[in-house]
């Protein structure tokens, strides 16, 4: 067994994710008390750029390279992944608590017969190359620290925004191109199509700005002033189960239990009015902005910040203030 | 279809739950049927409804089976409690290992669970339990369709910004995330047949497993502590009238939160 640790990185269209840099740049932290080496695994076709963006992050750069794994499978990406890992024995696997990684890495996990810990919201290291690993359970209402068996390696996923990413680590990776093996008669899944959501604008479970509209929004039309302010601060738009159940939305940006939990630097919720099922998805957030009518709404016990106002009055006269500053600069 | 449907009782959203000590929550009584697996419940039945067969609701659980019964009371066939005192302190591999050993040897076209349980939250049983017994999973559809069980299904899982669409042979495991389907509302007649329904328990021997395959000891991770969620600072309402507010909380956000 060796003190290494791996990152599974994610990339699309060629392009590396930045759960991946901050991944990376957490574990370049982590081998300074063990020595280990930084590996990550990059799987897909055509992946020149996203071998170039990654070189500066990483020890090593696994590179496998085949048609079959333009879009992720777990039929296509287990068998690779899981002989790179018998062969290296690497101490510590890690990914992001992403559709990819919460469909691959539990299946993985049992596949090696090793101790996986998803969505956690921090991991530390000890001297002794354990991993303690920290995770939201019954939606955020507790927190977890677990830790893991004698087996190796240990595995978890971690959630966008954990980590800051390290520009420099000026590392200079030695890339191993790995032939991929697998039997293409083995691949029971195919990906038939992709069907792009949402334009260009990141998931809300990727974003670093989320705005978020609930019932006090009115209508499916009115998210135009929040998708507006979105707009001029990169932000992608998040919604309330309301708001999804009324059909103005698609399910695929409803933050809380049933929807997605999102990590989001800046988070502000306009005319949300707390359900706890809403602020379960928003407990890692770092700032959270809320706007109401109401002054006794339960989102401002969530809140940072609070207004108490018509969100049809502050939402413009907020994306005019922010494009002025941003013009600015400064 | 011979249709299996992994199933769970949890907390209700609403329920209170506080850290008791290091190794103890305390759990307000306020239990449901774990919301994504109503989704799976669902998505079996119209399968069946379809194709004619067979719906089995299966829990591994020592003292809850309303989850089971819940199955029932929607339109599911035959329900099992997998149940035994050596599986206390189990973590969610040996709960896969129950379930995928009393499968194997089922003729079954298709696994269907709930994206994760609202409790762990962990989304861990359903994929293990495709790698245990060989076959392909998904994870969190939100699209499923089979027009002949023996071509396989073609399912739609949510991915960072879209859908994806797949061919899977059957049979498979899918997990199901909300907006594959609204779970139907049992009548009141199908919920008072449920709560007569004798639940079929199973235990360890009856499947060939020992208390070693299982419990805490055979766990691949370990609780160390709960502890609360960290409390955010007390809110600092903006008072300033509008549109002087709205100056103000910008102006926060840049120099004293430095987000944006």
């Amino acid at each position: 067994m060796s003190n290494e640790i791996w990152v599974l990185a994610e990339h699309k269209d060629g392009k590396v994710k930045k759960i991946t840099y901050e991944l990376l740049s957490a574990s370049a932290q982590f081998s300074k008390k063990t020595g280990g080496q930084v590996a990550t695994i990059l799987l897909g076709n055509n992946l020149q750029e996203a071998v170039k963006s990654l070189m500066t992050f990483a020890d090593k750069i696994f590179l496998i390279e085949d048609p079959a794994l333009t879009f992720y499978t777990s039929d296509a990406y287990l068998p690779s992944i899981a002989s790179l890992i018998n062969e290296h024995r690497p101490s510590i696997l890690l990914g992001g608590a992403t559709s990819t990684g919460k469909d691959l890495f539990p299946r993985l996990a049992m596949h090696l017969r090793t101790g996986y810990v998803p969505d956690c919201t921090d991991l530390s290291m000890g001297e002794d190359g354990r991993l303690t690993a920290i995770r939201p359970i019954y939606g955020g209402k507790v927190f977890a620290e677990i830790s893991f068996s004698e087996d190796r390696p240990q595995m978890a996923t971690v959630r966008n925004n954990t980590f800051i990413v390290d520009q420099e680590l000026n590392k200079s990776a030695q890339v191993i191109s790995v032939p991929f093996q697998t039997n293409h008669s083995l691949l029971k899944k195919k990906v038939l199509g992709m069907e792009k959501v949402g334009g260009e604008k990141l998931d809300i479970s990727e974003a670093d700005i989320v705005v978020a509209g609930g019932r006090g929004i009115k209508s499916a039309e009115n998210f135009k002033i929040l998708e507006e302010l979105a707009d001029v601060l990169n932000a992608s738009v998040g919604t309330t189960r309301a708001v999804v159940d009324e059909g103005w939305r698609d399910q695929k940006d409803q933050i809380g239990k049933s929807g997605k939990n999102i990590s989001a630097k800046l988070y502000m919720a306009f005319g949300i009015s707390g359900a706890i099922h809403h602020v379960l998805g928003i407990g890692t957030c770092k700032t959270v902005v809320a706007v109401d009518t109401d002054p006794n709404a339960l989102i401002f016990n969530y809140a940072d910040y609070g207004i108490v106002g018509d969100l049809f009055q502050v939402v413009p006269a907020l994306t005019e203030e922010f494009k002025k500053v941003l013009a600015e600069g400064a | 279809m011979e249709i299996y449907v992994l199933v769970k009782q949890v907390p209700d959203p609403e329920a209170m739950v506080k850290v008791k000590t290091d190794s103890e929550l305390e759990i307000e009584n306020k239990y449901f049927t774990n919301f994504f697996d109503e989704v799976a419940i669902e998505a079996a039945l119209r399968l069946k409804e379809k194709f004619g067969g067979k719906v089995t609701v299966l829990t591994v659980d020592n003292r809850r089976v309303d989850a089971l019964r819940r199955g029932i009371s929607m339109g599911a066939d035959d329900a099992l409690q997998f149940s035994d005192p050596a599986l206390e302190g189990s973590d969610p591999f040996s709960i896969a290992k129950v379930l995928a050993t009393y499968l194997k040897d089922k003729p079954f076209d298709l696994i269907l669970a709930g994206r994760q349980a609202m409790d762990d939250d962990a989304g861990i049983v359903g994929p293990s339990v495709a790698e245990l017994l060989g076959i392909p999973h998904v994870n969190s559809i939100i699209g499923l369709e089979i027009e002949d069980p023996k071509k396989g299904a073609k399912v739609t899982r949510e991915v960072e910004g879209g859908k994806e669409t797949l061919s899977c042979p059957l049979p498979a495991l899918f997990t199901c995330q909300k907006g594959l389907y609204t779970p139907r509302i049992p009548q009141v007649m199908n919920v008072m047949k449920a709560m007569k329904a004798q639940i079929k328990k199973v235990d360890l021997s009856a499947i060939g497993l020992t208390t070693t395959d299982v419990g805490p000891h055979s766990a691949k991770i370990k609780l160390n502590r709960y502890f609360p969620p960290p409390k955010r600072p007390p809110v600092r309402i903006i008072k300033d009238d509008f549109p002087e507010n709205v100056k103000v909380l910008v102006k926060l956000l840049r120099e004293e939160a430095k987000v944006i």
